[in-house]
């Protein structure tokens, strides 16, 4: 064996056994191959629609002058959102000390680097002249929402990207010597990444600080992405956006959509790269209360967004809260919130629901009704505006997405399956090294028990 | 018999939308008439106002690229719209229906003619018969005008319609007149409508806050309510009645709304400074990732000698 595997405090059978497991689905195999030709294929055909789209304008789409924010605008937010929880798990929970997160941190920043990488094209998808984007830069306005939002998004991607990447080097240095006969370019690859990791403990001490600052940094940027995103509605004066609260709002209905996108990685990654003994149904007991006490959070934002403003019923909230409660949007609207919300709240209460399966098929639904929430706070508020529209036929008022959009919106979904799918190829997806310090503290305790 | 019942219930429909297709004028406006020939600079003002008003509904004359709305609009170009008498077009346009807006009170009668001259320019067969001059009732032969004239003590504006026969001038009494002032968005009507006393006079009360331009002058335009009997006879004169209004530029001091160069200098540094702090941080973070470099690569160094002694 190589000396550079050697890791100060660290038995080497454990570093052989963790990553002998952890590495197994770092390959190259059949149904990687499948999996990634469908998702090429499907991307290639939906790009073809995009180019019509790109030809003909938006005019392809069902933006009108009236709502010109749809489904992409809502898809943006959705993924947003989604990526927020990269710093509810490995941040605020690894800040707490809450030890259990090591092995989905890097799950959850998986997940968080994927949709934070998309939002950014979801964007992009909703501009008739995409050739104008260097324009926010050249002549984009301090003052404008909007270039806060291009700003953070950037940036939350690149300080995910850090912190998915950084605590992996020594992962990497140890796949770096365990992989050789992987694609010779993987292990090239391998070898720049590991910059040079030889597990020094000097080397352990500067990348602890490096993960630090960015664990501290990341908090205060994944609340101002997710806030600004809400501020692109709430500067708006407009019945059913202008509210003080839609940046917790917003932030509380992230953790909800993240953490049930969590579950649904870790339930995937656990049964595919057979990962049952490091992602444990203690772990999805864990997520599932996290899961409880946002959803909980994000429940009562709901009742203020909607009590207050319903109580008082002023003119164009009151056509609003309608067109919600009762009128158009009613179906989709009790679906999101009972279905997505109030009936998985309560069914997690129950310990035999905070199991895998059941777990799945819970996020499933709410990370499904989390997207449809979007699009309800997105669209129904644009078919009322303060100002009176006259001379406008009906068509013009009324929208509903093309079937061009929506193949579109399903490329961005894609996008993130293809990212998700090649980091966790590429790249363990539970900490190695971690694990293994985290295991062995643990033993070193019981045996101080005994 | 429920089928006989349903059938019935879709003839009744469908016999329902036939007959709202069918746009009928009322006889006695189906013969009006423009008060002035068509003539080319006419039919080019015409386009303008097609242009402002019409066009984002009926498209381009010729084109077809009319909205796609129920029932259609139409292109002026075809049949649907030039097999209307010129007094029929005047009623739809000025009346409207359903999708079809009213454009009485935004637009004088004289603009609607002169977009009927335009849309009567994609007609080589049209034949224009301009309105005789006014021979019905007492003034018949008779020119008529109005006039305009401010109260000294600007509180209210004197409207005087006479009748010019050859070198006598007689007042137009009992006749209903309206005063409009015009504003960006058609004409806002001043007061309700009057009737000339045996003088040929009306008083529209003027309110004391207009607002004018900087000089204080408001566009004010007069016609009689019965343009029938009188013919488009209509006023427009610049009088002094408004405030002063000097135009204040919105986008001389910084401010929220103006260019970046002008964003309000609080906004300019929380910005800046939040980036500068933030990737100031990544930017060391990105060093801290080099230093780890530097010791690999010196510890592979040392390694490397000693595997050589
Ligand atoms: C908001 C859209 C809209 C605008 C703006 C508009 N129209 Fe129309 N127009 C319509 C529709 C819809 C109809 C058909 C109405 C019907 O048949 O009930 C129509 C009908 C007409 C007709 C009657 C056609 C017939 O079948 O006899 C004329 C004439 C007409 N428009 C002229 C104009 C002119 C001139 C303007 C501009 C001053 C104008 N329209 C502006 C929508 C519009």
């Amino acid at each position: 064996m190589n000396s550079q595997d050697q890791i100060p405090g660290l038995e080497q059978e454990k570093i052989d056994s963790l990553s002998a497991d952890i590495l197994r689905p770092v390959r190259i195999n059949k149904s990687f191959l499948l999996w990634i030709t469908f998702l090429f294929l499907a991307l290639i055909i939906c790009l073809y629609v995009y180019s019509i789209q790109l030809r003909k304008g938006l005019g392809v789409t069902g933006l009108r002058d009236i709502t010109s924010w749809g489904m992409y605008i809502a898809n943006f937010v959705f993924f947003v959102a989604s990526s927020l929880v990269g710093m509810l798990i490995s941040c605020v929970l690894g800040l707490i000390g809450f030890r259990w997160v090591t092995p989905i941190a890097r799950i959850a920043e998986i997940v968080a680097v994927a949709f934070a990488a998309v939002a950014g094209l979801v964007i992009i998808s909703d501009m008739g002249r995409p050739d104008r984007l260097p324009y926010v830069f050249l002549y984009g306005r301090v003052q404008s929402p909007i270039l806060w939002d291009v700003t953070v998004v950037t940036t939350y991607f690149v300080l995910s990207l850090l912190l998915w990447f950084l605590p992996m080097i020594p992962d990497i240095a140890v796949a770096r010597t365990r992989l050789q006969n992987r694609p010779s370019l993987l292990v090239k690859v391998y070898g720049i990444l590991s910059f040079k990791w030889v597990h020094h403990p000097e080397q352990y001490k500067i990348l602890n600080q490096a993960v630090k600052i960015l664990i501290i940094l990341i908090i205060p940027t994944a609340l101002a992405i997710h806030t600004v995103t809400s501020w692109l509605f709430a500067v708006t004066p407009r019945a059913g956006w202008d509210s003080t609260i839609f940046g917790p709002y917003f932030v509380s209905g992230a953790f909800v959509s993240g953490t049930s996108a969590l579950l649904i990685a870790m339930y995937f990654f656990r049964t595919n790269f057979r990962l049952q003994s490091y992602i444990t149904d203690y772990h999805f007991e864990r997520v599932a209360r996290l899961l409880f006490l946002v959803s909980v959070v994000y429940l009562y934002f709901n009742l203020n967004e909607f009590l207050v403003p319903a109580y008082k019923m002023k003119k164009f909230d009151a056509f609003h809260i309608h067109e919600l409660f009762a009128g158009h949007y009613a179906f989709a609207f009790w679906l999101v919130q009972l279905g997505g919300l109030v009936i998985p709240i309560f069914l997690l209460i129950f310990r035999f629901m905070r199991k895998p399966l059941p777990l799945l098929v819970i996020s499933i639904f709410m990370f499904t009704a989390s997207w449809l929430k979007r699009y309800l706070i997105v669209v129904p508020p644009q078919g009322h505006p303060y100002l009176p529209v006259q001379y406008v036929p009906q068509e013009w008022m009324v929208y509903k997405p093309t079937l061009i959009e929506s193949t579109i919106t399903l490329a961005t979904f894609i996008l993130v399956l293809i990212i998700i799918t090649l980091l966790s190829k590429f790249f363990p997806v539970v900490p190695i090294v971690e694990t293994a310090r985290e295991e062995s503290d643990q033993e070193a305790k019981s045996h101080e028990k005994h | 018999m429920k089928k006989i019942l349903s059938s019935l219930l879709l003839f009744q429909i469908l016999a329902g939308l036939l007959i709202a297709q069918e746009w009928t004028v009322p006889a006695d406006k189906k013969g009006r008439l423009s008060p002035f020939p068509f003539s080319d600079s006419i039919r080019k003002a015409g386009l303008q106002l097609y242009s402002l008003n019409c066009m984002s509904c009926h498209g381009t004359p010729g084109k077809g690229n009319f909205q796609a709305l129920v029932p259609p609009p139409g292109d002026p170009a075809t049949d649907k719209i030039q097999h209307n008498a010129d007094g029929e077009l005047f009623y739809k346009v000025s009346e409207g229906r359903g999708q079809m807006p009213s454009f009485k009170n935004t637009l004088a009668s004289k603009d609607i003619w002169t977009i009927v001259s335009y849309i009567r320019s994609f007609n080589p067969a049209y034949v224009q018969s301009v309105m005789p001059e006014i021979t019905s009732g007492a003034y018949s032969g008779a020119v008529i005008a109005l006039s305009l004239l401010l109260n000294p003590s600007r509180d209210s504006v004197m409207l005087k319609a006479s009748a010019i026969r050859g070198n006598s001038v007689v007042p137009v009494t009992g006749a209903g007149v309206k005063l409009f002032v015009r504003r960006t968005f058609g004409l806002l009507p001043l007061d309700e409508e009057k009737t000339t006393n045996d003088q040929g006079m009306a008083f529209f009360p003027v309110p004391s806050d207009l607002p004018g331009d900087t000089a204080g002058k408001i566009q004010v335009s007069a016609r009689f309510t019965d343009e029938d009997q009188f013919g488009p006879v209509s006023k427009d004169t610049l009088l002094q009645v408004g405030l002063k209004i000097e135009p204040v530029s919105l986008v001389k001091d910084r401010a929220m709304w103006n260019v970046v160069r002008k964003a309000p200098w609080w906004i300019i540094l929380t910005y800046s400074l939040g980036v500068l702090v933030v990737w100031g941080f990544i930017l060391l973070v990105l060093l801290k990732l080099r230093d780890i470099y530097i010791i690999g690569e010196h510890i592979d160094s040392v390694g490397a000698k000693k595997n050589e002694s």
